[in-house]
């Protein structure tokens, strides 16, 4: 009613006169579709990752010959940037492409605001689903429909400040960590670390971080004979097994007290500590790399992070292409494909931030095998560990600062391991007791 | 407080100081002591008060990689850099965010000042059956809190096809009750013979509205306008949802979530909050005296 | 979003004749009742559309399971997202910060403001100046605001960090720390509105008749004992004002914690207005979301109502 009278009004009196279709103008007064002919894109990477997005951004406008071919936008990470996401798609101005974890993906597929990927659409880039490594594509599965085009893996990984590794005697002979398995040999490892450091062994970010607090114990968690999900049947189902939780964050907590890592640091810090040659590792996702290869005189490394209990496992998420619902015309969406296609196209340029690449193609590479020390962890991603379903999980989700949150706290040991589960339960039973609200009744 | 805002117009807030006049010797001498005092102190607190914006101007003004190295690298830096200023211009959203907080603002206050003088007229000056209703919803409307219907309003916008438009933003604004009443009030002082004289004549209430009321009514319109177009200049959390593409957004939506290619260009990013209250600023230096008694007489509290 | 330092006013039945003409006759009735409701209808239209249906609609979903991804109001939850909102501790922790919050900026915000105000108002230069220090903030946007403190308290190499080091204090990450963050944003906006309560008080400040003080040094009164005994006493209705308009904006406020912590670190900054958004536009639920809404709503009413009655009290007593 309003859209047709006061909105339909203004739009032939301002839009006729001053400006043409797809411009903010126009669209702001008469809800026309902004930049039908060029690519909207948005994404949430920060630092690193940033700074080389852009560069590929840049490889695609080149391509097109003209740097209107593409409007590309940067959002806060996290929550806020998936509620711009779905509040887009609502309003109908979505962006062509966006980037979403597989673990948000998903969410947002279930309710309703993703295309599905089809093989007809993959086929306007020249892929199909056979390009990319299957448990990365199996990742975007809803139902029977698949809604994310992957990019890569990225695994929570071990960094080592390799001068501080050698003089403890954890390098080998070919330059590289050598393998440490099991708890003894870790605990071994640090405290010869610590030993040569004066400070401590291992960084662990934990203070405004509770992904990372997250992806420590998701883990460390996973490496535990019989592990289980720690949600269930879509975040209605509290499944964690309470026992090996408990035992990780014991684990955790008694590592802070003995001083073998940091009781209490934030982000920025525990890099700066690993790169200062105060701590020999360093638990951190891959794409710090970028920080530490514009460390000067730093020489660091990177491995999965060691296998302290039964079995290798490590956290991680995946970052994938999506396409927002909206109406598309066949030449939008042929123009959105080339836009993916010639991102995925620059993999390798991706993969030295650090990310695992998805595509099958590029993983396989000599290029890629011989990226240092991309190669040394790309197992992690054979490994990886997502967050567990419901509609309130994924990376940077209210389940990861609520669990993250209690971790740092056994870290920092202003909490119990036993405190720390009961806060979670307690705070967690909400989200348990409510239906996904993204599910259509 | 209904006087308040009458002497405030009357004098203006800079009306000179309660200086006492004709005191004994010793009082005199503790008068300009206390005097001195007060004037060091004051502008102790000034100074402290103005120190937030002009570090953010100076870290505006230097390179990213000397503001990234911290607070005293940026106040021993002698430089000064225009780089961030253009970098932004260059990048082109300010532009566009410009444009959405000047339409959305501007439009706005057109219609609110319009409609709200045509309601004050009406209850000031016009008896009609179910006033005293209007009367007492106007009064409830005044304490319902806009920013709390946030979710609701997001709902109806989307429900009408709105979001993402200008008017998303434009529409829930107009009906500011408080610009009813500081109309009503006004008009409630204003003589009427002139009205009579008109009326007399023949002239119709739109007449009488329009050519002998509101030309009697520029500073309140004036106050009015000012106060309204600051407002939604400044509205954060209804543009925030309403309002999700970086090409369509408001200045302070553009500032709070978009990124760009600056993640800790901290010398882009403070540049960027100087740009957003530029046009602030010079309003401010323009209307100097409307703004305040505007403020003064109505509140613009969050 | 806008709130009257004045009361509004008296309906007219009660106090001032609507129309100042003895006309009463019947043709003009009828004619002053079109002409009064068409006047009234562009302004009563966005008031009903935007004002008391979004209320009504809030009411509404919050009975209901309603989803912001699904159209419709989804099933009927009955008072099970009130029962939800009373039993979740993250409600009463939103209360409570947003208390905190009152708490931490209203008694600056009262006394320095009232400080200024007597003082600038005693100084017959640089008045312009005083006003621009301390008001001008108050015109620029919040996200200006946030901006600039974030910036400020960057932990380690910010502003406030080097000028702690500088005293000999060990450096806070102020917006870092838990128990320090609601601190922070306290002094953002405390640097930020105090401009408001400055122009109020310097308004009520012209009201004070001047024989009075003149009456005063005559009697050998110091400017301390003016101030105290004059100054004070009849700044009360100013200062009631400022603190009954302090607590309302307080449960209201939203920008300062979206803009510097977005309720973090974890949840110990979360206020209302951040949790209400976040449980409607993060987690989909409308229906959660407005039956917060409508608590707070509640409770702003409560408050607002009590102001109008000390208020209507005062003006019996005066």
């Amino acid at each position: 009613m309003l859209a047709g009278g006061l909105a339909g009004a203004g739009a032939l009196g301002l839009t006729g006169g001053l400006s043409g279709c797809g411009s903010p103008l126009a669209a702001g007064v008469a809800g026309t579709p902004l930049n039908p002919e060029s690519v909207t894109f948005w994404n949430l990477f920060g630092g690193g990752d940033g700074a080389r997005l852009q560069t590929m951004l840049d490889v695609y406008r080149e391509e097109q010959g003209s740097p209107e071919s593409l409007t590309a936008a940067t959002f806060a990470w996290g929550n806020p940037y998936y509620t711009k996401v779905v509040l887009a798609t609502l309003g109908n101005k979505p962006p062509d492409v966006a980037v979403a974890h597989a673990t948000r993906a998903t969410i947002l597929a279930e309710a309703g605001l993703l295309e599905p990927i089809t093989d007809d659409l993959l086929g306007l880039a020249g892929l199909s689903s056979s390009s990319f490594t299957e448990s990365v594509w199996e990742a975007g599965r809803v139902g029977d429909s698949y809604y994310t085009i992957p990019l890569d893996t990225h695994p929570y990984v071990l960094f080592y400040n390799a001068e501080v590794c050698q003089q403890a005697g954890l390098v080998g002979d070919d330059g590289k960590l050598v393998t440490i398995e099991g708890r003894e040999a870790f605990e071994a490892a640090l405290t010869e670390i610590k030993g040569v450091t004066g400070d401590v062994g291992m960084v662990c970010s934990n203070v405004g971080d509770t992904s990372g607090s997250w992806r420590l114990f998701q883990t460390l968690y996973w490496q535990m004979d019989g592990a289980t999900d720690f949600l269930a049947e879509a975040g209605q189902q509290l499944t964690v097994n309470e026992e090996l939780a408990l035992a990780t964050m014991d684990y955790i907590g008694g590592l802070a007290k003995s001083g073998l890592i940091t009781p209490t640091i934030d982000y920025a810090g525990a890099g700066t500590k690993l790169f200062t040659g105060k701590a020999g590792f360093q638990t951190q996702g891959e794409w710090e790399i970028t920080t530490a290869q514009g460390i000067e005189g730093l020489t660091f490394g990177m491995v999965p992070i060691p296998t302290v209990f039964d079995q290798p496992a490590a956290q991680a998420d995946s970052h994938t292409f999506i396409i927002p619902r909206m109406e598309r015309t066949d030449a939008q969406r042929e123009l959105a494909m080339g836009f993916v296609k010639s991102l995925l196209d620059q993999s390798l340029t991706w993969a030295e931030g650090g990310h695992v690449p998805a595509l099958k193609a590029t993983l396989e590479s000599p290029e890629y095998q011989a990226l240092e020390p991309q190669a040394d962890y790309a197992s992690a991603a054979e490994i990886a560990k997502y967050d567990p379903p419901g509609w309130y999980s994924g990376s940077g989700s209210t389940f990861e600062n609520i669990v993250g949150a209690q971790i740092g706290l056994v870290q920092q040991q202003l909490a119990s391991p036993q405190q720390a589960l009961d806060a979670i339960k307690e705070q967690l039973r909400t989200y348990l007791d409510t239906p996904s609200p993204v599910l259509g009744s | 407080m209904a006087t308040t805002t009458g002497t405030t117009r009357r004098n203006g807030v800079s009306a000179a100081a309660p200086a006492a006049q004709e005191p004994r010797e010793k009082t005199k001498d503790s008068t300009r002591a206390f005097n001195v005092t007060a004037a060091v102190v004051l502008t102790v607190f000034a100074v402290l008060w103005l120190l937030p914006s002009l570090f953010a101007l100076k870290t505006s003004l230097t390179t990213n990689s000397t503001a990234a190295l911290g607070a005293p690298a940026i106040l021993s830096d002698l430089q000064i850099t225009f780089g961030s200023y253009l970098t932004l211009f260059q990048a082109g959203d300010i532009w566009n965010w410009y444009l959405s907080s000047f339409i959305t603002s501007a439009v706005t206050t057109v219609l609110t000042v319009l409609f709200a003088s045509m309601g004050g007229y009406a209850l000031s000056r016009l008896r009609f059956p179910g006033r005293n209703l209007v009367f007492l919803l106007m009064i409830l409307g005044i304490m319902v809190p806009a920013q709390v219907l946030v979710v609701p309003t997001f709902q109806m916008l989307d429900a009408a096809g709105l979001l993402n438009t200008y008017w998303a933003v434009i529409f829930p604004q107009v009906p500011a009750v408080i610009a009813l009443f500081v109309f009503k009030q006004f008009f409630d002082g204003l003589p009427r013979e002139l009205e009579e004289a008109a009326r007399i004549d023949g002239a119709g209430y739109w007449r009488i509205y329009r050519q002998v009321v509101m030309p009697l009514s520029g500073p309140v319109v004036a106050a009015m306008a000012i106060v309204t177009f600051v407002g939604v200049w400044n509205n954060l959390i209804l543009p925030l949802f309403v309002l999700s593409n970086p090409e369509l957004m408001t200045i302070p939506v553009g500032l709070a979530t978009v990124q760009g290619s600056f993640g800790q260009m901290f010398a882009d990013i403070q540049a960027s909050a100087v740009l957003g209250a530029l046009p602030l600023v010079v309003l401010y230096m323009i209307f100097q005296r409307r703004i305040i008694e505007g403020v003064a007489g109505t509140g613009i509290k969050g | 979003m806008t709130t009257l330092t004045t009361p509004p006013p008296v309906p007219p039945s009660a106090a001032t004749r609507p129309d100042g003409s003895p006309d009463t006759g019947t043709r003009v009735k009828t004619r002053d009742a079109r002409a009064g409701w068409l006047f009234l209808a562009p302004f009563a239209f966005f008031y009903a559309l935007f004002l008391i249906v979004p209320t009504l609609y809030m009411l509404i979903t919050s009975f209901f399971n309603t989803s912001l991804v699904r159209p419709g109001l989804g099933s009927f939850a009955g008072f099970a997202n009130y029962a939800e909102m009373f039993g979740r501790a993250d409600f009463w922790s939103a209360m409570w910060h947003t208390l905190q919050f009152t708490l931490y900026t209203t008694p600056p915000l009262v006394v320095l403001a009232f400080v200024f105000a007597v003082l600038a108002n005693r100084l017959k230069r640089g008045q312009w100046f005083y006003r621009l220090a301390f008001f001008l903030p108050f015109v620029l946007p919040s996200a200006t605001i946030g901006l600039i403190w974030v910036f400020i308290f960057t932990p380690g190499t910010g502003l406030w960090p080097t000028v702690q080091g500088w005293l000999g204090m060990e450096p806070t990450a102020v917006l870092a720390d838990p128990s320090w963050a609601m601190v922070g944003i306290a002094i953002a906006t405390v640097w930020w509105t105090i401009g408001f309560n400055f122009v109020l008080y310097l308004a009520g400040l012209q009201d004070i008749p001047r024989e009075l003080y003149e009456a005063a040094a005559v009697d050998g009164a110091s400017p301390w004992q003016q101030i105290r005994s004059i100054t004070l006493p009849l700044l009360s209705r100013t200062t009631t004002l400022v603190v009954l308009l302090q607590i309302i904006a307080s449960l209201k406020i939203f920008d300062q914690v979206y803009l510097m912590t977005q309720g973090g670190p974890g949840i110990s900054t979360q206020v209302a207005l951040t949790q209400i958004a976040a449980i409607g536009f993060t987690d989909n639920r409308i229906g959660a979301a407005s039956a917060f809404s409508v608590l707070l709503f509640i409770v702003i009413i409560a408050i607002a109502l009590i102001r109008q009655l000390f208020e209507r009290n005062q003006d019996r007593s005066a």
